[in-house]
């Protein structure tokens, strides 16, 4: 809402142009909830929090993104909308093949660097726009949290529950506009006939 | 088909201004229908009720109708060199619904566009004519703001005092006294203390992610309890498919589809279209008839034509100090119109505002400026609580290649068609959007921000959609007069943003809807004409 959206490289919603940022609006899943797989198999699942845990990983207090539950709040995603359901095993089937070809081993397998790279590469010469809607819903999944949210405050000082509660603040000085209230009037005075009724 | 029982007044549309006029009206003692294609929120469902707001805001909640696809909605394309990011809510309320509660009179000036710049067109009506029903309105929503500012005519002290600036709003005082700029507090369209009934804010932040505790003085909680109490007969769900004609010539109703998708019509002796600046040339055109070929009340050709969105943008400085960014009304607590009246020696005609708000959200902060992997903390963490973000808000002036049309490919849920906007910035706005970018980080620069970054031109933000059926004296060249009375169909009224002949550089919801209730008392004072013609 308002400033929502506003990314790098973020495209107006269009009506007649397919796209996960306009297919997502009909899939309202709550961030946090214990979820299972209900779309992914166990493999495909494990391959997904290997790829969210390198997209957000551990540090700073904060849990990586897997351990958060975001692949199932990816899977939950598609689940409740099925167009999105092939650009994501497909990705998943692509990373696959790319760690088992690079690294001869599964992605789940791999170390942090090396998904790291894979997923660069993967993102560069794989599916870019599969690559950015399970970037956008890990991140969504992260700092929807409560848990990541009530672990800036400590790091951070951001009150990531403060928008819940509020609380008071310094009331408006009006000592503080001494200067402009000894302004001259700052707006066009409309001194003719003509400008006043053109 | 049911065949209701005639209204004095059959308003078409929720939203700023169909609340208003729906509340004056029955005031003063109108029988009042209102037909809202929506239904009322459900504020426990609010983005702000929940700890994952941000999300819920991108999701079911998105300001996109192509992204959240309630059933109230309807597809709208954009097109165009700079298409825009179409942001509108079809509800109770209408798209106050992801309201920021910034809340600006015009000045003088912006009512003289035409004769004081040579630049688009005047308005038929002037600053003080339009003044008493600005007093009107704020007191209804009861606006926060401090009255003496020099930017404009003396007027009665506001109804609520200022928002707390917070550490943002200071940081940026000491840079406008530092550099000997013109501010004052924002006005903003909220309780800041307990009025009517509605609760004092309290700094929750992030307005326009919903209001839970009501607050934020949207039209569902300033005008619609009122208008209900005084017997307004308000149906939502009520999709409207076409406006209706009398054997004389003059608007007769409007048939819609009730919840349960079957026709009805309503009829009255007036109507009001008050569907916001997409939704009004919407209806209007499809309620095209022989004797309105082009849409109804269009001889002009102006119907959807004109379309303005304010020339926006942020500008976010990083700050070495922690800021409090997560608390505060987000609208912007401190402003400036230094730049607001045209000045030739900087190139381009109109001027823009400049309203300080916190910084970002986590969840929008990261999608911005925290790129996945090893790196990704430490960018967040650098910026998060140490950002503020300055909006800038500027003239988009009127042109008709903006403009909005029926789109036959993409339809609604009741096989209505939706629409599409083209839009393209002139180069006039083009000028003033670099110089109010460039005086956007001139500002925090001053508040001593080691870096800026800003947000450019694109996409356009749809925030304010206002122009598609514009007022004015002049048959040829408007749609309506100076009271909102369309040129063609004597009763018919347009009442909202679309009516607009020009968009100042301000946020517009304040003129919105003193329009609005200068345009019911019109209505109400000429109450015979109507009922002799009916």
């Amino acid at each position: 809402m308002a400033y929502d959206r506003k990314q790098a490289g973020h495209k107006v919603a269009q009506a007649n142009r397919p796209d996960y940022r306009l297919e997502v609006g009909r899939a309202e899943v709550p961030v946090g909830e214990p979820r299972v797989f209900r779309v992914l198999d166990a493999a495909r699942g494990a391959t997904l929090q290997a790829w969210v845990a390198t997209l957000i990983p551990a540090d700073r207090g904060r849990p990586d993104a897997a351990a958060l539950g975001a692949a199932e709040y990816i899977d939950a995603t598609v689940s409740e909308v099925p167009s999105l359901r092939p650009a994501l095993l497909n990705a998943l089937e692509m990373v696959e093949r790319i760690a088992r070809t690079k690294s001869h081993r599964t992605f789940g397998d791999c170390t942090p660097d090396e998904r790291e790279r894979l997923l660069r590469e993967f993102q560069r010469d794989g599916d870019p726009d599969a690559f950015q809607m399970i970037s956008d819903f890990t991140y969504e999944a992260y700092y929807g949290h409560p848990e990541v949210l009530g672990a800036l405050e400590a790091r951070t000082g951001w009150r990531g529950l403060g928008p819940m509660k509020g609380g008071p603040m310094k009331p408006f000085d009006p000592s503080l506009l001494a200067r402009v209230k000894s302004m001259s009037p700052r707006w066009r005075k409309l001194s003719t006939e003509r400008e006043i009724r053109a | 088909m049911n065949d209701d029982p005639s209204a004095d007044v059959l308003v078409i549309g929720s939203g700023a201004s169909g609340a208003a006029i729906c509340k004056r009206l029955s005031d003063h003692g109108a029988r009042v229908v209102c037909l809202e294609q929506g239904d009322w929120v459900d504020r426990a469902r609010l983005p702000k009720a929940h700890v994952d707001w941000e999300v819920r805001g991108r999701r079911h909640w998105a300001a996109n109708p192509n992204v959240r696809r309630w059933p109230s909605d309807y597809p709208v394309g954009s097109e165009g060199d700079d298409p825009i990011d179409i942001y509108m809510y079809n509800a109770v309320g209408g798209s106050q619904i992801g309201f920021a509660g910034n809340y600006w009179r015009f000045a003088p000036s912006d009512f003289r566009v035409k004769t004081l710049d040579g630049v688009g067109v005047d308005w038929p009506l002037t600053y003080e004519e339009l003044a008493p029903y600005y007093t009107i309105n704020e007191a209804e929503v009861g606006v926060a703001g401090l009255a003496g500012d020099p930017c404009g005519p003396e007027r009665d002290p506001l109804p609520n005092p200022p928002a707390p600036l917070g550490r943002p709003g200071e940081l940026l005082v000491e840079a406008y006294e530092k550099l000997g700029w013109y501010w004052w507090p924002t006005e903003q369209s909220i309780t800041t203390q307990a009025y009517r009934g509605r609760p004092a804010c309290d700094n929750r932040g992030w307005c326009t992610f919903g209001c839970p505790q009501g607050s934020l003085s949207t039209a569902d909680l300033a005008y619609w309890p009122s208008a209900l109490k005084n017997g307004v007969d308000l149906r939502t769900n009520a999709r409207v498919r076409e406006i209706t004609l009398g054997p004389d010539g003059r608007a007769a109703g409007a048939r819609y589809y009730d919840r349960n998708g079957v026709i009805q019509e309503a009829r009255a002796a007036v109507v009001v279209v008050a569907c916001g600046g997409l939704g009004t040339p919407r209806l209007l055109k499809m309620s095209a008839s022989p004797a309105h070929p082009d849409g109804m009340a269009n001889s002009s050709g102006l119907v959807g034509k004109n379309l303005m969105v304010h020339v926006q943008s942020f500008a976010v400085g990083l700050f070495e100090e922690p800021v409090d960014g997560w608390r505060g009304t987000w609208g912007g607590t401190v402003s400036t119109r230094q730049f607001y009246e045209t000045d030739p020696e900087r190139g381009y005609a109109r001027g823009f505002i400049m309203s300080g708000c916190p910084g970002w959200s986590p969840l929008n902060l990261a999608l911005q400026i925290a790129p996945w992997g090893s790196g990704h903390h430490a960018a967040f963490d650098e910026r998060i609580n140490h950002e503020i973000s300055m909006y800038m808000c500027g003239e988009d002036l009127p042109e008709e290649s903006n403009r909005v049309d029926l789109d036959w490919e993409h339809l609604d849920g009741f096989g209505l068609p939706g629409l599409r906007t083209h839009h393209a910035l002139n180069e006039n706005s083009r000028r003033l959007g670099k110089d109010m970018i460039a005086h956007g980080r001139q500002v925090l620069e001053a508040a001593g921000a080691k870096s800026v970054r800003d947000f450019g031109l694109a996409p356009i933000w749809g925030w304010h959609l206002l122009g598609t059926a514009r007022m004015g004296d002049d048959p040829q060249t408007s749609v309506t007069d100076a009271f909102n009375r369309a040129h063609d169909v004597p009763n018919l009224f347009i009442a909202d943003s679309s009516s607009m002949p020009t968009s100042g550089g301000v946020n517009p919801s304040s003129t919105i809807q003193a329009l609005a209730l200068r345009c019911a008392d019109h209505i109400w004072d000429r109450r015979r004409d109507w009922s002799s013609a009916e």
